[in-house]
């Protein structure tokens, strides 16, 4: 029983990490730059479908894809800033929900178009599948691989936001842009850096997350709430707290699926409602 | 004695091309307009007192010169050339230096971050800012808002001063503190008057410190201009700079 549970929390903090690569980018978007961004899924899905699609037609090996799907994810994310988001950062929340809800069905309806409705394959290579001990736990490498690439992007945004001069620049810019701009800092040029940035992960953690989360034109739709959950309980624009809810989220999600399947839906949005009503901002978030 | 609003004087010396000359600047907020026909003109060098009430429009003049405000009218050369066409954020690499009155201080970064996130390079250096405020090198591993006000309006001087600029823009830069800061920072200024290359506009209520430190004065009053001059001249007249200042 103790490794059935070892091995579900394992697949949680795996299946957690998906969440905070895809998540920490919308956090960002929200807590720092102030835009609501609800399409940020389907940058996620856009780079699940550059993987697959690398894959399948061009035998692109699946490592290889995941650059690719960031890079290709955060150049569109650049054009879709400057020609749409920009003209709505100084518009309300509403506004920018149901522009960017708008957004969301068309992706869904485009790839639909283009891929089908149904389920994308993905094999992946031999070195990441079969299970390796782990202390003594039998543990998928896959998983495994997962946890150590949502572990290497956290401690790089955080060394890159807290120890860069370019980090820096964000910080200030989040803080007053006004100010920002007075000194020189190209606060237009910064957000949309970031913002390429966080779509560029949500890109990787789409690509990364083919297996297990599955890939349909459903994907933004599917887990935006999810995401909305990392986010919110993590505390808007904190990294290590998108870290902290996304394993939570993950690992509860995880652990109600396998022990407690009827009511895992009601269990993850309680534990949400309770833990905003403990910490309102999140658990790592600071007082607006 | 010059009381007269001077539409546009004539730079320092004649074919001199001025730091800066403003010819009849309108400019405000969204559709508030608070500056009217602003003519103004400062020599390379030159500091200037920009003075007046509560009000009248002093921080707005220097927010316009920064691009934080709408321009809804006139021209602003900066060293001949086209001041409105440079982006709000190159205008510091331009050579204008902004203390705002709030002094936003960037809360996230530490005192070294607030001062290196932004300088350029030139005279002004981390080393030389802290020889002129000690305090912040003692501190500069804080929070920017972890400062007493003092503290802060040093940050913001300093912050300014390593974009090494040609024109300094101090907006009410002794308001609030107590006297021991206040002279603290009035002799941090007077040694920035010594150097030649660097101007200032210094926005001030206390008129009698501004017009001491600064050659050249300005009076504002209800958006406009009522008082372009020699400071000096305003020093030695108190009674007219009352009436000036709305205080007779």
């Amino acid at each position: 029983m103790l490794a059935i549970l070892l091995t579900v929390l394992f697949d949680g903090l795996a299946y957690g990490m998906l969440l905070f690569l895809i998540s920490i980018g919308l956090s960002v978007t929200m807590g720092m730059m102030g835009f609501v961004n609800l399409a940020h899924g389907a940058f996620a899905m856009f780079g699940g479908y550059v993987a697959t699609t690398l894959m399948q037609r061009a035998g692109v090996p699946f490592l290889v894809t995941l650059p690719v799907a960031f890079a290709l994810v955060a150049l569109a994310s650049i054009v879709v800033e400057r020609l749409l988001y920009q003209r709505l950062y100084r518009r309300g929340p509403l506004d920018q929900v149901l522009f960017t809800v708008g957004l969301t069905f068309m992706s869904v309806a485009g790839i639909t178009w283009f891929y089908g409705p149904s389920q994308q394959p993905v094999v992946l290579p031999a070195f990441l599948q079969g299970q390796v001990s782990l202390f003594g736990l039998e543990v998928g490498i896959f998983r495994l691989f997962l946890v150590a690439v949502g572990l290497l992007v956290a401690a790089a945004v955080v060394l890159g936001v807290e120890r860069t001069r370019f980090g820096a620049k964000i910080r200030a810019a989040v803080d007053n842009p006004v100010m920002a701009t007075g000194l020189g800092i190209n606060v237009g040029g910064v957000f949309a850096l970031t913002f390429a940035i966080g779509s560029g992960l949500a890109g990787l953690g789409g690509a990364l997350g083919i297996q297990i989360l599955g890939l349909t034109p459903a994907f933004p739709l599917k887990y935006l709430v999810l995401f909305l959950i990392v986010v919110s309980v993590g505390g808007l624009g904190s990294v290590g707290g998108a870290l902290l809810a996304a394993c939570v989220v993950g690992v509860i999600d995880m652990m109600t699926k396998y022990f407690l399947p009827e009511i895992g839906s009601f269990i993850i949005y309680a534990v949400m409602v309770a833990l905003l009503m403990w910490r309102p901002h999140g658990l790592l978030g600071k007082k607006s | 004695m010059s009381t007269a609003v001077s539409p546009a004087p004539a730079a320092s010396a004649a074919g001199d091309t001025p730091l800066l000359r403003l010819e009849g600047v309108s400019a405000g907020y969204d559709r508030a307009v608070i500056l009217e026909d602003i003519n103004l003109t400062l020599a390379e060098g030159e500091t200037l007192a920009l003075l007046g009430r509560n009000g009248v429009g002093k921080s707005t003049l220097i927010a316009t010169l920064m691009g934080a405000t709408v321009l809804r009218g006139g021209r602003m050369q900066w060293r001949g050339g086209d001041l409105v066409a440079v982006p709000a954020h190159r205008r510091s690499a331009a050579g204008l230096g902004w203390v705002p009155q709030e002094r936003w201080i960037f809360p996230s970064l530490t005192v070294r971050e607030n001062l290196a996130v932004t300088a350029r390079p030139g005279k002004w250096t981390l080393e030389r800012v802290y020889e002129l405020f000690p305090r912040l090198q003692e501190r500069e591993d804080n929070m920017g808002t972890q400062l007493s006000g003092g503290e802060q309006q040093m940050l913001a001087i300093a912050r300014a001063l390593l974009l090494n600029p040609r024109l300094l823009l101090l907006d009410e830069p002794l308001e609030g503190l107590a006297p021991v800061v206040v002279e603290e920072l009035v002799r941090a200024i007077g040694q920035m008057t010594l150097d030649r290359d660097l101007s200032f506009i210094l926005v001030e209520q206390h008129a009698r410190q501004a017009l001491e430190l600064t050659s050249k004065a300005v009076v504002m009053d209800r958006g406009r201009i009522i008082y372009d001059g020699a400071s000096d001249t305003l020093l030695h007249n108190p009674d007219h700079l009352n009436q000036l200042m709305g205080f007779a």
